[in-house]
C-alpha cells in the first residue's frame, strides 16, 4: 500500500511539472519560418551590415568565412577570437575613437574575452554540422558562402547584431531535407536504422537501379542527436 | 545495499514516465534558447586550435605505479578522454578502466582548492605565502631527526627534488609507503634472481603457473601483462599457453586461468615444494629440501588433490619454458617470504631464469630511480610517531589513516607530531587529521617525470605534461611547491629554476646527448620531448645473478583449526579500486567488480558450503570479527573461494575523501591483525583470521549479474569437469 502511495505521489508532481511546462510553452508565439528571434543585447553591438553588407549600402562585403573560419572546418563554428578583430582595427585608424571599438580595445587591453551571447543556440541534444553543410552547398554545388549561411542564419549582411530568423526546430529541418536535398547513398547498402521519426524517410531504390538508394536528410537519427 | 521499501524497480519506471514526459515537451521550438547562454571565444588561438576539433597531447597516467603513457584528446581547452600512447613499449597505446578514470580526478568536484590551516575542527583558507612562511617557522629549530617525510612512490626529478629538500635540513626520514607492494616478493627476487623486479616474459611462457598474482587485472603493470598474455594464448609456437593459477581466492587472473586451483591459504609455499618433489628432477640440495614433500602430505595440508598435483608437474614437464609467479596471495602471511622463495625455486629448478624471467633494464640515472613504497615503511614511522620522536610529519600520496591496520592506532600516533602538513587532491582521511593542508595540482595539470619501476625491452622516462590549464587557481604542482620549498632552504642552488618546469626543462636539456639528442639544440630537443611524452633510452641491464640457497627455506605445517577464529580473511583487491585511493572517481565505483559484479558497495564472499554450513544466504548482513574488531557487509555466496576462507574487497569504507567515497561500504583494513612477515617486515595481509554471524538483517545486494537475488552457483554456462577428472595435457 505504502509503496503505492509513494508511486503516485511521485506520479502526480512529474505531471504537474509536465503540465505547468507544456501551458507554458503553449503561450510562446507559432513561430512562421521566416519569424524573428528575440533581440539579444551584446556586449558590444557588432555591426554585420558594416562588415558584409553591399558595398552600395556601406558595406564592405567582406566573405562570411573571413571571419567565421571555423565554420568551414568543424562541427560548430565558434567565434572568432579576439584577436582577429583586432588583427584589422589596430590598423585602422579613422574609427579608433569610435566608442565601440574603444570597448573592444578594453577587452584586448585586459586579454579578456567578449562575453558574446549564443543567438543560435540548439538544444543541447541537436548536434548540427557545419562543416557538412558547407561542403555540400559550396564546395560541391559552388554556390556562395553568403548563400549558403543565410538557409540558417537569415540576410545577416542587412542586420547588426545577429538576430535568429529562421525557426531551427526539427520540422524546420526536415522541411529543407525533404524538399530539396535529397541525399544518395551509394553501393546499394542501407544507412543506418532510419528514422521513421518526424519526416525523415528511409531510403528509397530509384527507379530503374537496383543499387543506388536514394534518401531524403539524414536516415539515423544519431545524425543529430549523438 | 538498498533497504527502503521503494525498490528500484519502481523508481525505473516513474523516470521512464518521466523521460516519455519531457520527450513530449521537448518538440517544438520551445527549446531554442536564445541569448541566454554566453559563448566565450579565444583572446587569441594558435592555428591549431579548432573549436569542436580535438587536440592531442601526450602525457602518462598517474592512476597506478605501472607508468602507462597516455594521449589525451583535449577540446576548448578541455581534457575530454585519455587513450593509451602508442609509442610506449609498457602499454603499447592501450589503457585500463583505473586509468580512463583518471579524468574523474581532475574534474572532481572534491577536489581542495585553497591552502587550508586548521582551526579548530575547521580548515581556514590561506595564502600559499602564508602557507610556505608557516613551514619555514615550524621548521626552525626543530633538527632533520625530529622530521619525517611519508610518501607513496615516487620517481623522476621529483624524488630527486624531494631528496634535496629533505637533505637540506639533514632528514634522513623518507618513510616510503605503498598500502599493496609486492615488497615481500621483491626482497625474495632479489634473493633468487639477483634483482628485485626482473622481466617476465609471460609471452614467451608455455605454461604460467601463477600463486595468486592477479597480472591480469592489479599486479605490478597489468596493461603490459595483459597484452603479453594475449601473445601467450596465442602462442609462440601454435600451441595455445596454458594457464594454472593458484589461489584461496579467485582473481580476474584466476577466472581466466585453464585451471583454477583453489588452495589452502599460506600453503601456497608448501605446493611449490611439492610439484619440485613431483617433477622429480632436482637434485643436491633442492632434492633433499623437498624430499619429504611428498604427495600425500602435500595434498593433505594444502587441500589440493594428489592428481592434480602430478598434473601440473606433468604438463611443466612437458612444456617449457614455463613461468612461476608469486603474487600477492602468496607472500601475505608471516612465512610470505617463505612461500615467494619456495615459488621462485621451481622457476630454477624448470630452468626458467634467463629464459621466461630476464634480466630488467634500468635507466641509467639512479637518482630517479623510483623510491618503491612497501608496508614495512609504514611501521617505522607509526612507531616513530608513537614514540614522540617526529615533530613535523609531512604527507604525500598516501592515506594511511585509511590504510594502516586498525590496530596500529596511526590517526592517534599521528596526533602526537606538533605539526603535519597534508600534500594532497582531496580532504581524505590523513589529511582530515593534518594541521596545513595543501592542494595539489592534478595529473592532468601538473608537469613531472615518471621511472616506472617495471619497463620492458627498453628504458624510458616518462613525462607528465598539463593537458589543459588548472580548473582551480590556486591548486600548485607537488614539484612546483617542493622547489618553493627547497628555495627557502638553498635560495642560491635554485635561484636560476622561476618555476618547476624551468626546472623540468634545464634539468633534461643539460642531459640531453644521454636522451638522445645530440643533434638537436635545445628548443627542439624539448619540443620533441613533450611531443612524444616518453624519453626512450638504451637503459642499463642489471644481469642476473641470484642463488638457489634452500638452506633457509622453512615452511610451516598449517595451523591447527582455530575454534574461536575459524576463517582467513582475504582482504581482495579489486581492480579498479586498488588501495582506495580512487575509490571517489565515480566510473570506478559504478564498474561492476568483475566477479561478483557488485556496484557501489562493499561484500563478503563465502563459499556456498560454508554458508549454508552457516546459515547464510546471499543478501545477508554478516558481522566479520576478527581480534582487532569487526565490521558489517552483505554476504555473496561465490564458489570462487576456499570454504575455509572469507574476503572482503579492499577500497571501500571511506570515511572522508569527497562524495562519491565516503559512507560506501566497509573497509578491510581497519580488522587486520598487524602480523608482519619474519623476514621482510611487511605487513603480512593474509594473517588474520576471523568469525563471521549473522545480524538477522538481509538486503538485495546490488549487481549486475541476473535477476536480484538469483544465486551464480550450480548455473551451468559451460561444461565442467571436476579437477581430478582432467587430463590437462589433453584438455590444450
Ligand atoms: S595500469 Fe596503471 S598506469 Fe596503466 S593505464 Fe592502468 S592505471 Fe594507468
Amino acid at each position: 500500500m505504502h509503496r503505492f502511495l509513494r508511486i503516485s505521489v511521485l506520479l502526480t508532481g512529474l505531471f504537474a511539472a509536465v503540465s505547468v511546462y507544456a501551458a507554458e510553452s503553449l503561450q510562446t508565439t507559432q513561430m512562421t519560418e521566416d519569424s524573428l528571434g528575440p533581440l539579444v543585447e551584446q556586449p558590444i553591438e557588432f555591426p554585420h551590415n558594416r562588415h558584409a553588407g553591399d558595398a552600395g549600402k556601406g558595406g564592405m562585403e567582406i566573405n562570411c568565412m573571413y571571419c567565421h573560419t571555423y565554420a568551414r572546418r568543424s562541427a560548430v563554428a565558434g567565434i572568432p577570437p579576439l584577436q582577429k578583430c583586432i588583427g584589422c582595427h589596430q590598423g585602422i585608424e579613422s574609427v579608433r575613437e569610435a566608442p565601440r571599438i574603444k570597448k573592444l580595445f578594453e577587452y584586448w587591453d585586459a586579454k579578456k574575452a567578449v562575453p558574446w551571447k549564443k543567438v543560435h543556440d540548439l538544444p543541447d541534444f541537436v548536434r548540427f554540422n557545419h562543416e557538412r553543410h558547407i561542403k555540400r552547398f559550396v564546395e560541391q554545388q559552388n554556390r556562395p558562402f553568403q548563400e549558403v549561411c543565410g538557409y540558417c542564419h537569415g540576410d545577416v549582411k542587412e542586420m547588426t547584431v545577429a538576430r535568429r530568423s529562421k525557426a531551427l526546430s526539427m520540422g524546420w529541418c526536415a522541411s529543407c531535407h525533404q524538399k530539396d536535398h535529397a541525399v544518395v547513398a551509394e553501393g546499394g547498402t542501407q544507412i543506418g536504422s532510419q528514422a521513421y521519426w518526424y519526416t525523415f524517410y528511409k531510403p528509397e531504390a530509384t527507379d530503374g537501379s537496383t543499387d543506388v538508394l536514394k534518401a531524403k536528410g539524414p536516415n539515423d537519427c544519431w545524425q543529430c542527436h549523438k | 545495499m538498498m533497504d527502503s521499501g521503494f525498490d528500484r524497480r519502481d523508481f525505473l519506471k516513474v523516470m521512464g514516465w518521466s523521460g516519455a514526459a519531457v520527450a513530449l515537451s521537448g518538440c517544438g521550438n520551445t527549446s531554442i534558447e536564445d541569448g541566454k547562454e554566453t559563448v566565450v571565444s579565444y583572446v587569441e588561438a594558435a592555428d591549431f586550435v579548432i573549436p569542436g576539433i580535438g587536440v592531442y597531447y601526450n602525457s602518462s597516467c598517474a592512476q597506478c605505479d605501472a607508468g602507462c603513457s597516455i594521449n589525451g584528446k583535449v577540446r576548448e581547452g578541455r581534457v575530454l578522454k585519455l587513450e593509451g600512447n602508442p609509442a610506449s613499449g609498457i602499454n603499447n597505446g592501450k589503457m585500463c578502466g583505473l586509468g580512463q578514470a583518471g579524468v574523474q580526478h581532475h574534474y572532481n568536484p572534491d577536489r581542495v582548492r585553497e591552502p587550508l590551516l586548521r582551526n579548530g575542527n575547521q580548515g581556514e583558507a590561506i595564502s600559499w605565502e602564508k602557507a610556505y612562511a608557516l613551514i619555514a617557522e615550524k621548521l626552525d629549530g626543530v633538527s632533520g631527526e625530529e622530521i619525517a617525510f611519508l610518501s607513496g612512490g615516487v620517481s623522476g626529478h621529483l624524488k630527486v627534488l624531494l631528496g634535496n629538500y629533505l637533505s637540506s635540513f639533514g632528514c634522513k626520514n623518507h618513510f616510503v609507503y605503498e598500502a599493496l607492494s609486492p615488497g615481500v616478493v621483491r626482497a625474495a627476487n632479489k634473493k633468487a634472481y639477483g634483482v628485485e623486479m626482473p622481466r617476465y616474459n609471460i609471452n614467451k611462457a608455455k605454461v604460467v603457473l601463477s600463486f595468486g598474482a592477479d597480472f591480469l587485472g592489479a599486479w605490478v603493470s597489468p596493461v603490459h601483462f595483459s597484452q603479453q598474455y594475449a601473445q601467450f594464448r596465442n602462442g609462440a609456437d601454435g600451441q595455445r599457453g596454458v594457464l594454472i593459477q593458484v589461489e584461496p581466492k579467485m582473481t580476474l587472473t584466476g577466472a581466466n586461468a585453464d585451471r583454477w586451483v583453489p588452495i589452502r591459504p599460506g600453503t601456497e609455499g608448501i605446493l611449490a615444494l611439492g610439484i619440485i618433489n613431483a617433477l622429480g628432477t632436482a637434485t643436491g640440495d633442492i632434492a633433499a629440501a623437498v624430499k619429504n614433500y611428498d604427495k600425500v602430505r602435500v595434498s593433505k595440508e594444502t587441500g589440493v588433490p594428489p592428481g592434480q598435483i602430478d598434473k601440473i608437474a606433468a604438463i611443466l614437464k612437458l612444456r617449457s619454458p614455463s613461468l612461476v609467479l608469486a603474487g600477492g596471495a602468496a607472500e601475505g602471511y608471516a612465512h610470505g617470504s617463505q612461500n615467494a622463495a619456495a615459488i621462485n625455486l621451481l622457476n630454477h629448478v624448470l630452468g626458467n631464469v634467463g629464459k621466461t624471467i630476464v634480466a630488467p633494464v634500468t635507466v641509467p640515472f639512479p637518482q630517479m630511480a623510483p623510491a618503491k613504497g612497501n608496508t614495512a615503511a609504514l611501521k617505522s614511522l607509526n612507531d616513530g610517531l608513537a614514540a614522540g620522536n617526529f615533530k613535523v610529519l609531512f604527507n604525500y600520496a598516501a592515506n594511511p589513516v585509511y590504510t594502516a591496520p586498525g590496530a596500529m592506532k596511526f590517526k592517534d600516533n599521528m596526533a602526537k607530531a606538533e605539526f603535519k602538513v597534508a600534500f594532497t587532491h582531496y580532504l581524505d582521511e590523513t589529511a582530515l587529521q593534518a594541521d596545513l593542508v595543501l592542494p595539489l595540482d592534478s595529473a592532468l595539470e601538473d608537469w613531472g617525470t615518471q621511472v616506472p619501476e617495471y619497463m620492458t625491452e627498453g628504458a624510458q622516462i616518462n613525462i607528465l605534461q598539463p593537458l589543459m590549464e588548472n580548473l582551480h587557481p590556486n591548486t600548485r604542482g607537488m614539484g612546483e611547491i617542493l622547489l618553493a620549498l627547497i628555495k627557502q632552504r638553498r635560495p642560491e642552488e635554485y635561484k636560476n629554476y622561476e618555476d618547476y618546469y624551468a626546472y623540468l626543462r634545464a634539468a633534461l636539456v643539460q642531459n640531453k646527448n644521454a636522451f638522445g639528442g645530440h643533434s638537436m639544440d635545445d628548443d627542439t630537443f624539448w619540443n620533441e620531448t613533450l611531443t612524444k611524452g616518453i624519453i626512450k633510452l638504451a637503459g642499463t641491464t642489471t644481469a642476473l645473478n641470484g642463488g638457489t640457497n634452500v638452506s633457509s627455506l622453512k615452511l610451516p605445517t598449517p595451523a591447527e583449526q582455530d575454534e574461536q577464529f575459524p576463517l582467513q580473511l582475504i582482504p581482495s583487491v579489486n581492480i579498479s579500486l586498488r588501495d582506495g585511493r580512487n575509490s571517489n572517481q565515480p566510473w570506478l565505483q559504478e564498474s561492476p567488480d568483475p566477479l561478483t559484479t557488485i556496484v557501489w558497495d562493499s561484500w563478503m564472499e563465502i563459499h556456498p558450503k560454508k554458508a549454508a554450513e552457516l546459515g547464510i544466504v546471499e543478501g545477508d548482513i554478516v558481522e566479520v570479527t576478527s581480534r582487532v574488531g569487526s565490521i558489517k557487509t552483505q554476504a555473496y555466496l561465490f564458489p570462487g573461494i576456499h570454504p575455509d576462507a572469507i574476503s572482503i574487497p579492499i577500497g571501500q569504507g571511506h570515511e572522508a575523501m569527497g562524495r562519491y567515497a565516503k559512507g560506501y561500504g566497509v573497509n578491510p583494513f581497519k580488522i587486520i591483525d598487524t602480523v608482519f612477515d619474519r623476514e621482510t617486515g611487511e605487513l603480512a595481509m593474509h594473517e588474520t583470521r576471523v568469525k563471521v554471524s549473522k545480524t538477522g538483517q538481509r538486503v538485495i545486494i546490488v549487481k549486475d549479474e541476473s535477476a536480484a537475488g538469483a544465486k551464480q552457483v550450480r548455473e551451468k554456462i559451460a561444461g565442467r569437469v571436476s579437477t581430478d577428472n582432467v587430463d590437462l595435457s589433453k584438455e590444450v
